[in-house]
């Protein structure tokens, strides 16, 4: 092709307006409030170590699910993704079709959390929280919704506690970790974590998000910052925007044996597939998952392709499995509009008709 | 703020000039070039950045940093395309000119020890982001390693770069001697496991030398494809183009068998790096009588252990008082052996109510304390201290109830 059209007039035109939007865009930021994280009221009704566990006030004047839900988030980043801005909350959605929704917030670990192992997430932890619920609301089993790595937490816990567990709801979650697509797979298979442990002690948060930003960084290091220069001129926006910044650079360091376990049995064993994956002294086996699944994936995930989610599905031993796709990406899939309208309500309605 | 700040004020005032330079610009047919002005923006904006940091908020900031330094490289490639379109030139012909500039900044670094990025042309440090902000990140967890090179004698950039590197290995192969041998072999093993991560870490940076470079020339084929309908019409739609084929270059590289291998040899040779100098901070730190990570991991991990057998222990508590307090008074005052065994066969039969009852967290707000764990603690104490010759047999009764309790936990 030889001709492209447009004129130097055009180019200086757009440079104009570009500095223009962006020197409207530097005062706003400049004169941003501090930027806060989750919006829906909410009480600590439990607390153990860094864990808090968090129930969501229901909304007024809704016919509440008897059956209580746990959200269980990963590690890898911070939970507020959930609950992100008043008109783009997941949270928000499940309360207002009438789920009582609980939350996991697994804090900061440090130090001294090291030798926090899967063992002590799954049949420590969530474990105990789900009993506070239990007991709460005088009923024996409760929902759990995972989501990515909080939903494998959820699948190997329910496997385990099938007592407990009523219905399991798993969003955007990496069970084949192997599938051909899987960029951050591909990049761990020859990294040797046990080095990396004994080295580090915990995993930096930073170099998770160096590795989260590297899947994309044309995109997500570059042309995020110019595309925002189109729209900070609104102070709105900008809010918006510094929400979504600092969810994406908030990224909580990861106890050491924890992450040894996860990365080498999930990411380089492929341990839920494959078989042979154990959680402290119990072995975990998919087919043993009995219960009603909603399996949910993003169609453009570049974290969790579909086909790492989807293939639960052949995995479980339920014959209640139900699958929804989404079109759109790993964060679109809280926080666009297009999830509000249709993944929230279908979460919901799955719940309903089995609680 | 912006009364508050006077460099902010420069600041805007330089982006007047700046709106109103290229404006005049626009006017008058793009006939001169406004590339002092542009200057002016980047050096003013310089300027205020450094002057408002301690100023704003951590977050605001760093988004205001990325989106300023994305704002020069989206001027720069402005710049030199008006340039050319303003010297007569065709737009595509503007295009493939900037892009051959781009390719002989790059061109410049290819095999070049301790490239990492820096020194780029300011639109091309896209592709470096990955290099440049790996390099901080490993800095920054490797404090003791970066002060090992900067001990007086050592001379930091030799270490990088290739001539000195085979002297330097030579004289890290001789052995250590005399009292301080161990202390000695541990710095020479330190700086060839540095070497070999440096070594590792050029690797890294100059194969993303080489997709950058095989990028540019995909943007050019990609260009040349283009049908009328899809070619770019404005700055945006070429950038965007742009970000579009470097993004599918670079996934087909971080997909690639060779990628695999150059980023786990880097982060492994980073980490033995760090774990070596971590050992040598152990042995400094015990030879001070100081605590080292070493005894502190030791300590996390048993502390670790004894709180998951305490965490176990209360749930079992917990369970043992909930069955005790199904025990009706009545039948825990007897003293007969017949009521103990009746006392067992009930406790046996209630053992999976009691499972569910036993629901108390190990560490629970006052908001979350678990009710029934009183009256059960105050009906069974009693029955317990009071009947000293049951207590055997109720210890008995429990631990088969345990089994029981143990079996439906787990499955088995």
């Amino acid at each position: 092709m030889s001709n492209i059209p447009f004129r130097s007039d055009q180019v200086v035109e757009e440079i104009v307006q570009f500095n223009q939007n962006l020197s409207k865009g530097v005062k706003n930021l400049l004169e941003a409030e501090e930027i806060s994280a989750g919006v829906t009221p909410r009480e600590e009704v439990y607390a153990e170590d860094k864990l808090k566990l968090y129930r969501y006030q229901p909304s007024t004047g809704v016919v509440q699910n008897r059956v209580p839900t746990l959200i269980v988030y990963a590690l890898v980043n911070r939970p507020y993704m959930t609950d992100i801005q008043e008109n783009r909350s997941t949270i928000r959605g499940l309360l207002d079709s009438g789920q009582d929704v609980y939350l996991i917030d697994w804090g900061y670990p440090d130090r001294a959390d090291k030798y926090l192992t899967l063992d002590d997430y799954i049949n420590g932890y969530i474990d105990r929280c789900v009993d506070v619920m239990r007991k709460r609301h005088g009923v024996d089993k409760i929902n759990i919704l995972g989501i990515c790595q909080g939903g494998v937490f959820s699948l190997c816990y329910s496997t385990l506690h099938q007592d407990k567990v009523k219905n399991l709801v798993t969003m955007v979650t990496p069970v084949d970790c192997k599938t051909p697509d899987n960029m951050l797979s591909h990049w761990v298979q020859k990294m040797d974590i046990d080095a990396i442990v004994d080295a580090m002690g915990n995993l930096p948060g930073e170099m998770l998000n160096w590795t989260f930003l590297n899947l994309k960084p044309f995109q997500l290091m570059g042309q995020k910052y110019v595309s925002m220069v189109d729209i900070i001129s609104d102070e709105k926006n900008v809010k918006n925007f510094m929400r979504m910044e600092k969810w994406i650079f908030d990224s909580p360091d990861q106890a050491g044996e924890a992450f040894r376990q996860f990365i080498k049995d999930f990411y380089q064993q492929n341990k839920l597939v494959e078989g042979g994956l154990k959680i402290g002294e119990h072995s975990v086996e998919l087919k043993d998952l009995k219960l009603p699944i909603l399996n949910i994936f993003a169609e453009q995930d570049h974290l969790v392709p579909p086909a790492s989610s989807k293939v639960l599905g052949k995995l479980v031993g339920t014959k209640d499995y139900t699958e929804l796709s989404f079109p759109g990406g790993h964060i679109g899939i809280y926080v666009s509009g297009k999830a509000q309208a249709t993944v929230t309500p279908a979460i919901s309605e799955w719940l309903n008709k089995r609680s | 703020m912006t009364e508050s700040n006077p460099w902010a004020a420069q600041w805007f005032k330089a982006q007047q000039q700046f709106v109103d330079a290229w404006t005049d610009m626009a006017k008058s047919g793009a006939s001169n070039n406004p590339t002092g002005q542009s200057d002016l923006w980047a050096q003013s904006f310089d300027m205020w950045r450094k002057a408002s940091g301690a100023q704003t908020q951590p977050d605001i900031q760093q988004a205001l940093n990325k989106c300023m330094d994305m704002g020069k490289e989206y001027f720069t490639m402005a710049e030199q395309i008006s340039k050319s379109l303003s010297q007569g030139k065709q737009p595509i012909e503007a295009i493939n000119q900037w892009m051959e500039q781009l390719k002989q900044s790059l061109q410049q670094f290819s095999g070049m020890p301790g490239f990492d990025g820096r020194g780029v042309n300011d639109f091309m440090q896209q592709w470096f982001s990955p290099t440049q902000s790996w390099q901080q990140m490993a800095s920054a967890l490797t404090p003791m390693n970066q002060a090992a090179w900067q001990m007086p004698g050592m001379n930091t950039s030799a270490f990088n770069l290739g001539e000195m590197v085979d002297p330097l290995g030579r004289l890290l192969e001789a052995p250590g001697v005399g009292y301080f041998r161990e202390p000695q072999e541990k710095q020479q093993k330190g700086i060839q496991l540095a070497l070999e991560y440096h070594e590792a870490n050029n690797a890294f940076n100059q194969a993303f030398l080489r997709v950058a470079l095989e990028s540019i020339q995909g943007f050019q084929a990609r260009l040349l494809k283009l049908g009328t309908d899809e070619a770019p019409r404005s700055l945006r739609a070429i950038y965007d183009l742009w970000v579009e084929v470097s993004e599918e270059h670079y996934a087909e590289f971080a997909m690639s068998e060779e990628y695999q291998s150059l980023y786990g040899e880097m982060v492994n040779r980073l980490m033995i790096m760090k774990k070596h100098y971590n050992e040598i901070t152990n042995d400094l730190l015990l030879a001070m009588n100081l605590p080292n990570t070493r005894e502190v991991d030791t300590m996390q991990e048993r502390l670790q252990q004894i709180r998951r057998e305490n965490i176990a222990m209360k749930k079992e508590l917990g369970e043992i008082r909930s069955m005790l307090g199904q025990l009706t008074p009545k039948s825990t005052a007897r003293q007969s052996a017949p009521a103990v065994t009746q006392s067992a066969a009930e406790a046996k039969q209630s053992a999976p109510a009691a499972r569910k009852k036993a629901v108390e967290p190990a560490k629970s707000k006052a908001s979350s304390k678990p009710a029934p764990a009183t009256p059960a603690k105050t009906a069974a104490k009693p029955a317990i201290a009071s009947a000293p010759v049951k207590k055997a047999v109720a210890k008995k009764t429990v631990a088969k109830q345990k089994s029981a309790v143990t079996k439906a936990s787990t499955g088995a």
